[in-house]
């Protein structure tokens, strides 16, 4: 969640007059809340945050680039911990909402041991049998109704006596009667309001006060400037940490959610760097000998997937899913920015950490605030991209198409399976085709479109690497669509998806490679070729920018034929290119993510050539493209 | 050379089928229903008119989704019967038809001028075409989501939409044409595999109707009047071999169908008659919607389906075109991707670019067949407020929307065209004579004389006129009047549109103005010019002698000068008129920009890249100008330069409009490349060519409106490029280009002067070429540098080979 008293502007890095209005509003309503909020000063700066973390990670993750950098977080363990993304169900998304009668006593109001013991029952009734586990309680059980924070006598955060008249152990005892695991919540740092004039003693640190964990200049932290920074040169700082960990682990929770953290959560700056506390936090973890699973939040700096890495289980890439509207969510606010997030992502997930795609509110319907193809594409894109699984919804009360979705197995072991995170196998425009290699050979391929109106999409076997036929299946409506030659084209509706089994019966594509580095290239303008470690041969051609063009000649084939050409390039981040053959006039065609600019990455295009010699031109147009590493043709359209 | 004369008769299967179709209907030259009245059963034919599938399939588009309800004018699939018409969306869970009809207009006759002296130009007063009804039919668990293999196609020679997807074993399909016989639109719901069909049919007015259960049958019904007093109605019936059909409400539910046939009909009570108000007041709509409704519905699905195919077929099957094979990858697109693999490839698919023509002929045979001619949008409406009223434009639209009939076999859709000219001319000429004169005009005689008639800028159906006055529209009118009988040599006709000539050329007469201009050589001479006129639709507001007038008028003398010949009337007159044309001016060329003067100065007073080419009417439609001697070279120099300065990106008709200025100048090339930009698909920005086929004008950035003149003139300038004629004279391959030059073939191409051509060409040359004379008696023919001459009898026709 991002804590309402410091809210950020949702969407401020993808700036609209219809965000910004939205913006106001949700700003006008926090700052009723909290008049302390420095909601303004949030605002402004949020949108200059993601630019310089991007520009810093890059030799970072350079560094670690390989052919398939799928990187083991520190974490696993003999816990099991995350070894495959987590399943549940998360109160925020009720909280955050407009939806009439969810929030009687002000807003935020829903969590309270009721309602969490409800979702309880309704969780182990209907979906623990498919693998959803865990209860997680976000914001807000240290708060009164109006949003006032509580603490013991030791600095750290005491359930609201109204909202949790039993206590979080309580709670936890009940979920854990259930079968299933309980989850928790902080924000990054020590909130303003416990700092008690540095007076509050640390809990088992007898030297240790408030004062004595913090900054001198109390200089503020998290996403919201909620809290002071903690100063871990000073050692009583770990042991608030540990402090508080102790109490989450005494309770018996099983899940901490540590919210606001940076670099991220709009912010960046020495100020906002938590890495240290999420390094404190995984030391205090172990240090209670209780498995607790750590999940940082929200819009983590790639920059650090390292470091989130190593010292937790879940990171999440973006902003919320929730709108803070009538609905839970809403399609534009923000689920379909996922599908331009999440590919920078998708090397740093694996067994132990994984990319947090946040809630899925596709249960509920209309409270949802989602079309049934918008629920089913939701949740196609977390499972190929193997995201945590947990609802927002309200678990009593899942529609029967909800039911179906969240319980489909087929796509619940997509999520769960062994196979890599997913990535887009063509340019990311409306409509796009993603895809992974499963570990039996097979594919799991899944067709969006993201436009306004119906769109057919086709998924090219070429661009997994094959020709001939192959057996699909469709995960979403159970059934086998027998053999399909070459490729699948499907009408989708508005926002819609399909999510396929596709199990190669033919060959091998054969394909002829085309370095971009090729010396008998025709290089325009400020392109360039660069050394690149993750390309083939070392080398890409770069600095295609403002009307730079790179031409790839003499590219061969025996036929006429329009063919699938599959690109290898580096880009840190989305960038479009306009693809051409001879003298088409070409598509500009937006290439998703590599992640940072030391991986290469792979998406097909399609491209008529003739018989003999052709020249393929990519040309930045007046924008800035990709790096380009080569081309794979192939020899048969 | 290799003269052969043969009996009447051709040996081609595809004109064998048309002839024993229209026997079989007796439909072909029948044309059909003046407005929205009861009409005679319809002839239906004993034995089935449907294609093979093999044969249907060259005629059809098709796409692998379907189109979106908030997006009908880029997306839906257009049908129509000359009045109704409908765009369909045939999304499995609810197919949805916005359905027009063509006389279904507010406003009026629109005769109290502004201040300025011109038109009002709005809904209330001059009026706008607008939306009958919206019809929906809701499948009960048909998610598109959950449907494989979905594909729907527009079969242009049968006049169908057809939708098909696999649904839990189940494969539904649906059909839906728009009737000519039957007056009713039409959509049958079927499956293969067990499956059966729940939903609702729902009817809806589009102006706040209610719709109401009537006595009989299953049938849903509404009816209302505009507050010009226009009645309208449209009712809904279906039927079903097995289930249940029945009224709930003011809906038709069904449950259980195998089979399910919906039929809705509709109309207004217009009638093209000016001496009756524009209505007819026996008329009932609403009651006549439901009969015809029901009187379809008793028949079965089948008899409506062959009625109509019969009747569809006997006009698509009088041309045939073959610009060359498309390659087995373009062939698996569908043809949206096509078109966009076209544009990203420049690549020439030369099945695609002949597509464009057919369905441009599928549109004209759907939207302009006995009732009132097609405006900017034909029957095609997503709402109702179309830009400029969907109304008819008369200073290039109207004319571009009927440039294709003649050339493309389609003469009976010209019709319509006439037709209203000849049901306005009591008005035009009425409020001519009342208010042209009047002293705030700025386009008034300054003679202060008035006869005949001419027209507004825009005009609307009950004779009133809109926006600014048009002076030499009458001109255009006839212009195009005129070509008809040229192509026609239909006696009849042209008796029937002398007195629109008429008119027309007294217009003019009272109009001139003399004047002395002084020649190049320094001589002056007295010239008649046009007064003041605004050259469509740049530069000075008013300017005396314009070109586009100069032309206009010089052609209209022409032409009733012919007329007058041919029907053997008033020498006296005709002399008269012929010693004016001598005496008009006719523009030069500009010292300063080398172009055919637009105006009578040799500045350039307007946009250099304008979109209408007006001042080059002499060069096309008109054909004054042209490459060969007979045109002084520094004037066709000058047109040349003209052409070439307005330069080679507009959009929709104006590319069309400068690509049958490039085939009359035989520069393939670029006459190509005009037709292949009109064919950039249009997803959201820019001009080009809709999903659908529609073309798309970007009016304002993010929003595109449909413009069907373009849907004509493109397909009218590559038969242009196929085929030149005047009377008397025609070229073969005049301006063909490499991409189609490899081998091909067209049928059916109506030659002016009489005659129907077919063609055939292999390495650019023409290898044979039949001509039959549908009137004509005899003319040149030029192909590959050579020229012949043949002669005919009308009926009789000619092969020539080997040329």
């Amino acid at each position: 969640m991002r804590s309402p008293s410091y809210p950020t502007p949702h969407g401020a890095h993808t700036p609209s007059v219809r965000r910004a209005m939205r913006t106001v509003a949700v700003l006008a309503t926090a700052a009723a809340l909290a008049a302390a909020a420095p909601a303004a000063g949030a605002a402004a700066q949020a949108g200059a945050a993601s630019p310089a973390g991007t520009t810093a990670s890059a030799t970072t993750a350079a560094a670690t680039a390989s052919a398939a950098p799928v990187r083991a977080a520190s974490t696993p363990g003999a816990s099991g911990i995350a070894a495959k993304p987590y399943m549940g169900w998360s109160s925020w998304s009720m909280q955050s909402s407009k939806y009439p009668g969810l929030n009687p006593d002000g807003d935020y109001s829903y969590l309270t041991e009721a309602n969490v013991l409800k979702q309880t029952d309704a969780l182990a009734a209907k979906l623990k049998p498919y693998g959803y586990d865990y209860v997680n309680i976000d914001a807000g059980w240290w708060r009164d109704n109006t949003w006032k924070p509580e603490f013991d006598q030791y600095a750290r955060q005491t359930p609201d006596p109204v909202r949790f008249p039993h206590g979080m152990a309580s709670v936890a005892d009940h979920i854990h009667a259930k079968g299933l695991k309980a989850g928790i919540y902080l924000p990054v740092g020590l909130e303003k309001e416990g700092y008690a004039d540095g007076k509050a003693p640390i809990w088992h640190a007898p030297d240790c006060t408030t004062a004595d964990i913090v900054y001198p200049d109390l200089r503020t932290t998290n996403g919201w400037d909620s809290a002071y920074k903690l100063d871990f040169s000073r050692p009583c700082a770990q042991k608030y940490i540990d402090s508080q960990a102790q109490m989450f682990a005494d309770w018996g929770y099983d899940f901490l959610k540590l919210d606001g953290v940076g670099p991220g959560s709009f912010k960046t700056g020495d100020n906002y760097d938590n890495v240290p506390d999420v390094a404190a936090w995984h030391q205090a973890i172990a240090a209670t000998g209780r498995p607790i699973h750590l999940e940082l939040s929200w819009s983590l700096d790639i920059g650090h997937a390292a470091d989130w890495q190593k010292y937790s289980n879940g990171w999440r890439i973006d902003t919320d899913v929730e709108c803070y509207c009538d609905t839970l969510v809403s399609w534009e606010n923000s689920v379909n920015d996922r599908w331009n997030d999440a590919p920078a992502w998708s090397h740093e997930a694996g067994p132990g950490g994984w990319n947090d795609l946040d809630a899925i509110d596709v249960g509920n319907g209309d409270m949802d605030g989602l079309t049934k193809a918008e629920r089913q594409s939701y949740l196609t894109l977390w499972a190929i991209n193997k995201s945590p699984l947990f609802t927002g919804d309200d678990i009593t009360r899942l529609d029967d198409y909800g039911l179906s979705l969240l319980t489909n197995r087929d796509v619940i072991a997509v999520d769960q399976s062994d196979a890599p995170v997913a990535r887009p196998v063509t340019p990311v425009g409306d409509q796009q085709v993603w895809a992974t290699g499963n570990s039996d050979g097979s594919y799991t391929v899944a067709l969006f479109n993201l436009g306004s109106a119906p769109a057919s999409v086709t998924a090219h076997w070429a661009s997994l690497g094959f020709t001939g036929n192959a057996a699909v299946r469709d995960l979403w409506n159970k059934e086998s669509l027998g053999t399909h030659k070459d490729q699948i084209t499907e009408a989708l509706p508005a926002h819609g998806s399909r999510l396929f089994t596709v199990r190669p019966g033919g060959s091998p594509l054969a394909t002829t490679t085309y370095e971009a580095e090729a010396p008998d290239n025709t290089l325009t303008g400020n392109a360039s070729v660069a050394t690149c470690d993750a390309c083939s041969g070392g080398k890409k051609v770069g600095n295609l920018y403002v009307g730079s063009k790179l031409g790839i000649n003499d590219v061969r084939v025996k036929k006429a034929g329009i063919y699938t050409v599959r690109v290898s390039y580096v880009s840190g981040d989305p960038r479009s290119v306009t693809v051409y053959s001879n003298s088409g006039n070409g598509t500009s065609l937006p290439f998703p993510a590599t992640g940072d600019w030391g991986t290469a990455d792979t998406v097909s295009v399609q491209l008529a050539l003739k018989a003999g010699t052709n020249t393929i031109t990519f040309d930045s147009g007046d924008g800035y493209a990709p790096d380009i590493d080569k081309i794979d043709v192939p020899r048969s359209a | 050379m290799d003269i052969q004369h043969t009996e009447a008769s051709d040996d081609r299967p595809s004109r064998r089928g048309f002839l024993s179709l229209a026997a079989a209907t007796g439909a072909a030259a029948a044309l059909g229903l003046p407005a929205f009245t009861a009409s005679a059963a319809p002839l239906r034919p004993t034995a089935s008119p449907l294609l093979s599938a093999a044969d249907a399939a060259r005629n059809q588009l098709w796409w692998r989704t379907p189109g979106s309800a908030d997006s009908m004018i880029q997306q839906g699939l257009p049908v129509g019967n000359g009045r109704l018409g409908a765009l369909a969306g045939n999304d499995p869970a609810g197919e949805l038809l916005m359905i027009s009809d063509a006389t279904l207009w507010t406003g009026g006759a629109n005769d109290t001028l502004q201040d300025d002296g011109q038109f009002p130009y709005g809904r209330a007063d001059f009026g706008s075409l607008t939306l009958l009804a919206r019809l929906t039919v809701e499948m009960d668990g048909h998610d598109l989501g959950a449907a494989d293999g979905y594909r729907r196609t527009l079969d242009l020679a049968q006049g169908l939409v057809t939708a098909s997807y696999r649904l839990a074993g189940t494969t539904y399909q649906r059909q839906i044409f728009a009737s000519h016989p039957d007056d009713a639109i039409v959509l049958h719901f079927s499956q293969q595999g067990g499956g059966t069909h729940t939903g609702t049919i729902r009817l809806a007015g589009t102006h706040g109707e209610t719709t109401t259960a009537s006595g009989a049958g299953p049938c849903v019904s509404f009816g209302a009047s505009f507050a010009n007093g226009l009645k309208y109605g449209a009712a809904v019936t279906a039927r079903s071999s097995t289930g249940k059909v029945a009224v709930d409400g003011a809906s038709i539910s069904f449950s259980g169908c195998e089979d399910l046939t919906v039929v809705v009909s509709g109309g207004t009570d217009y009638a093209p008659d000016a001496a009756a108000g524009f209505r007819d007041p026996a008329l009932d709509p609403e009651r006549l919607a439901r009969t015809k409704a029901l009187a379809a519905a008793a028949h079965s699905a089948d008899t409506l389906l062959h009625t109509h195919v019969a009747d569809f077929r006997a006009l698509s099957g009088r041309l045939d075109i073959d610009l060359g094979t498309s390659s087995p990858a373009q062939r698996a697109l569908d043809t949206w991707e096509r078109l966009q693999a076209r544009y990203r490839d420049d690549v020439p698919d030369p099945e695609l670019e002949a597509a464009y023509l057919r369905f441009g002929r599928y549109l004209m045979i759907s939207g302009s067949r006995g009732s009132l001619p097609m405006g900017l949008q034909g029957p095609w409406l997503d709402g109702n407020d179309p830009d400029w009223m969907g109304d008819y434009h008369t200073d290039i639209n109207i004319q571009m929307n009927y440039w294709m009939a003649d050339r493309a076999g389609l003469s009976d859709c010209f019709d319509a065209f006439a037709d209203y000219c000849l049901a306005q001319l009591p008005s035009w000429t009425d409020i001519t004579r009342r208010l042209f004169n009047t002293s705030t005009n700025r386009y008034r005689n300054s003679s202060g004389r008035i006869a005949g008639w001419t027209v507004a800028i825009s005009t609307n159906p009950y004779g009133g006129g809109g926006w600014w006055w048009h002076p030499a529209g009458n001109a255009w009118l006839c212009q195009s009047l005129f070509e008809h009988y040229e192509y026609t040599q239909d006696r009849a006709y042209l008796e029937k549109i002398l007195p629109l000539l008429e008119g027309a050329v007294e217009f003019w007469e009272a109009r001139l103005l003399t004047t002395t201009v002084t020649d190049a050589s320094g001589a002056e001479r007295e010239v008649l010019i046009a007064d003041s006129d605004w050259s469509p639709e740049q530069g000075p507001l008013d300017a005396k002698g314009i070109t586009y007038a100069q032309e206009l008028v010089w052609n209209l003398f022409g032409n009733y000068h012919t007329a007058t010949e041919v029907l053997g009337r008033d020498s006296a007159h005709r002399a008269a008129v012929d010693a004016l044309r001598e005496r008009l001016y006719l523009p030069v060329v500009s010292p300063k920009t080398g172009w055919l003067e637009e105006w009578m100065s040799p500045d350039n007073l307007g946009e250099t890249t304008h979109r209408h080419l007006s001042p080059l009417i002499g060069l096309f439609p008109g054909d004054r100008i042209r490459p060969d001697d007979s045109t002084p070279k520094d004037i066709l120099d000058g047109a040349t330069a003209l052409l070439t300065a307005r330069g080679m990106n507009s959009y929709g008709w104006s590319n069309a409009w400068r690509s049958l200025c490039w085939a009359r100048l035989k520069d393939a090339d670029r006459a190509y490349q005009l037709v292949v930009t009109n064919l950039k698909p249009w997803a959201g920005d820019g001009n080009g060519t809709a999903l659908n086929l529609f073309d798309i004008y970007q009016v304002e950035p993010g929003r595109g409106i449909f413009q069907i003149d373009a849907n004509f003139g493109t397909p009218a300038a590559i038969v242009e490029m196929l085929l030149y004629s005047r009377p008397g004279h025609v070229e073969l391959l005049p301006a063909l280009p490499d991409a189609w030059a490899a081998s091909g073939s067209v049928s059916g191409v109506g030659v002016r002067g009489g005659f129907v051509a077919d063609v055939r060409w292999r390495g650019g040359r023409v290898t044979e070429a039949t001509f039959r004379s549908v009137g004509g008696r005899s003319t040149t023919v030029v192909a590959g540098g050579r020229t012949r001459h043949i002669s005919l009898m009308p009926g009789e026709s000619t092969t020539l080979r080997n040329l």
